[in-house]
């Protein structure tokens, strides 16, 4: 079985679990700083505020990352699987029926008269070749469409 | 980005004797629309158009398929990935 649970938390809170992230945003395990702490010279105001600066863009810096490498994979044993498989359906059946009811996705301006629409001329070919053109050009405009990434998601970052 | 396309709807919809436009890809999902098609009729037309080409056997024959009304038709067409639908009343 792959991996489809999040957290390694095994209370019965189906909703708690369904809600909780992949990731945990901050992993406890593997301090950024390496673990060592600095030690400021003895009076020296400025070097202190400069540490105090230093740590408060690492304590945001820290907050912003997600170390996707301290994220443990957690297997999920076969029967579990296969409860929580049978949860969720059971789950999705009651919501489907308190659902409203969505409207009729019909077309627009179907006739009521067929055969006067039948009697009539044939379809234009002018009109068979403009949307012939129209989905040509809609097709060259979506190939335009590119994901433009300005920034790499996942940084290697060098701890010492 | 998508502004092309957009335009391209916009340019559309200036031909008096068009009023809608639809644009889906192959799931039905909307990719822009304007006048009377609306996001919802995104899955009805790409599975029309679908349906039509699944009647031939020749891959490189794409159907357009037409919906006839007193008042308009309902032209369908695929391009590729996507699904174009332009509803024109009679002029």
């Amino acid at each position: 079985m792959g991996c489809c649970y999040s957290s390694d938390n095994k209370s019965e809170d189906g909703n708690k679990q369904e809600r909780e992230p992949l990731i945990s945003p901050n992993p406890p395990s593997k301090p950024l700083n390496g673990g060592t702490s600095w030690n400021p010279g003895p009076g020296s105001s400025a070097l202190s505020n400069e540490q105090a600066l230093l740590s408060s863009i690492l304590t945001k810096t820290a907050q912003n990352i997600i170390d996707v490498s301290a994220a443990d994979a957690i297997m999920v044993e076969p029967h579990e699987y296969m409860d929580r498989a049978r949860q969720y359906s059971t789950k999705l059946t009651v919501l489907s029926t308190s659902l409203p009811q969505n409207k009729a996705l019909a077309l627009p301006s179907l006739t009521s008269q067929p055969h006067q629409v039948l009697a009539s001329d044939l379809v234009p070919y002018s009109d068979v070749q403009q949307v012939s053109k129209i989905a040509a050009y809609a097709y060259s405009a979506i190939s335009q469409i590119k994901v433009d990434a300005k920034e790499d998601l996942v940084v290697q970052f060098a701890i010492p | 980005m998508e502004s092309t396309l957009e335009q391209h709807l916009d340019d559309t919809m200036k031909n008096p004797a068009v009023v809608g436009v639809l644009c889906t890809d192959q799931q039905g999902h909307n990719l822009g629309c304007r006048g009377s098609l609306s996001d919802e009729h995104g899955g009805v037309v790409s599975v029309l158009a679908k349906q039509a080409a699944a009647l031939t056997k020749d891959p490189t024959d794409t159907p357009t398929v037409c919906l006839e009304s007193e008042s308009g038709n309902i032209l369908v067409r695929s391009h590729g990935t996507i699904t174009v639908a332009v509803h024109k009343i009679a002029s």
